[in-house]
């Protein structure tokens, strides 16, 4: 079984691409602070289901001085990885004038130096194996803009940058490189946005609704598989024509 | 298998692989005038931190990065096991 590392694994999206990719057959490894219910449940289908693999590792990923041993005892553990999913990060909202420093800060922790810093270490064990899949969580508002997510915002435009740049960089190894940036979608993390907000999102895009969790899954699914072999260094846009 | 002719088979191997003519392999030569690029070198150094469990560059350390084929060889020999 091919090993797939999944950031903030264990809820919203996370969870949801965990799932998918451990039902296309990938062992898959999620990380974040706690494991969570809905975690565990997930596990326990997956080993009822009897495709692929689903694993739980706690990890705080603003930890940034451990993730190269992280990355170690990982490889230790299950060997070699042929994907990476950066997912996990924290939703900052505010008025940047208002905001902490110390929240500016946290947010470019989270959201950029860990997954620059664990993608690093990843990469360099796929470098020895055969290929492999990179995929990084970026979002809609680092396009478009949105009152009160500029550190957030400028954190996910990052993702995109980095998901070109490495794209080519890596791309002689048979390693691709993408960023799937999804719009508004029900998890913990716009639990800020009130329902009107969503429900005026909705009605802005293009197909009336709003892109769920399943819908970004199949999308990194898609990107990990081998139909998706010849698509790297690009932005996938899932967000139900909110900016078409 | 001596860490230098670890080393050395592993230039040969990577070379191989991602196409690169490679110079005659002798001490002096620069690392950059070998025929390997420098993503050929960073997958000389992830290759060689699984085989020998050795990475000189691991961390944010001070190791200025070898000039020559016989410098690279001997910051993996001189590294503390
Ligand atoms: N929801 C949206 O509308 C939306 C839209 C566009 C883009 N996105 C992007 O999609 C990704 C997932 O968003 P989401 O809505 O699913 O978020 P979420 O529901 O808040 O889940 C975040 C995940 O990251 C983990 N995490 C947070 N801090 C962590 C830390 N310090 N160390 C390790 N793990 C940590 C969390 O687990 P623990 O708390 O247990 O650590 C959780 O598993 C993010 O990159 C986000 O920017 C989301």
């Amino acid at each position: 079984m091919l090993n797939a590392l999944v950031t903030g694994g264990t809820r919203g999206l996370g969870l949801g691409i965990a799932k998918a990719l451990a039902s296309s057959g990938f062992q898959v490894i999620a990380i974040a602070r706690n494991e969570g219910d809905a975690m565990a449940a997930a596990r326990e289908q997956v080993a009822r289901d009897g495709r692929g693999a689903l694993h739980f590792r706690t990890f705080d990923l603003a930890d940034i001085d451990r993730i190269g041993d992280l990355v170690k005892t990982l490889r230790r553990d299950f060997g070699g990885f042929y994907g990476l999913v950066n997912n996990a990060a924290i939703g900052t909202s505010g008025i940047l004038t208002t905001m902490p420093d110390s929240a500016i800060e946290r947010a470019v922790r989270l959201n950029v130096v860990s997954p620059l810093t664990l993608t690093k270490y990843v990469v360099r064990s796929m470098m020895t194996g055969q290929g492999g899949r990179i995929v990084n969580l970026s979002s809609v508002v680092s396009s478009t803009g949105y009152s009160g997510l500029s550190v957030y915002s400028a954190t996910k435009a990052s993702l995109t940058g980095f998901t070109r740049s490495l794209a080519r960089e890596v791309g002689p190894l048979g390693i691709t490189v993408n960023a799937v940036a999804p719009g508004f979608i029900n998890t913990e993390m716009t639990r800020d946005l009130n329902s009107n907000q969503l429900v005026q999102i909705a009605r802005r895009s293009a197909l009336q609704r709003l892109p769920e969790v399943v819908d970004i899954a199949n999308a990194v699914d898609f990107l990990f598989s081998e139909q998706a072999r010849n698509i790297t260094g690009t932005v996938m846009t899932v967000d139900a024509g909110n900016t078409a | 298998m001596s860490t230098r002719s670890v080393i050395l088979d592993e230039i040969v191997r990577i070379a191989e692989q991602q196409k690169k003519k490679l110079a005659p392999l002798t001490d002096d030569l620069p690392l950059l005038g070998s025929g390997l690029d420098s993503l050929c070198i960073a997958v000389l150094v992830a290759t060689l931190d699984d085989t020998l469990g050795i990475d000189p560059f691991d961390r944010d350390g001070d190791v200025p990065f070898p000039v020559t084929i016989g410098d690279f060889i001997s910051l993996y020999e001189n590294a503390p096991a």
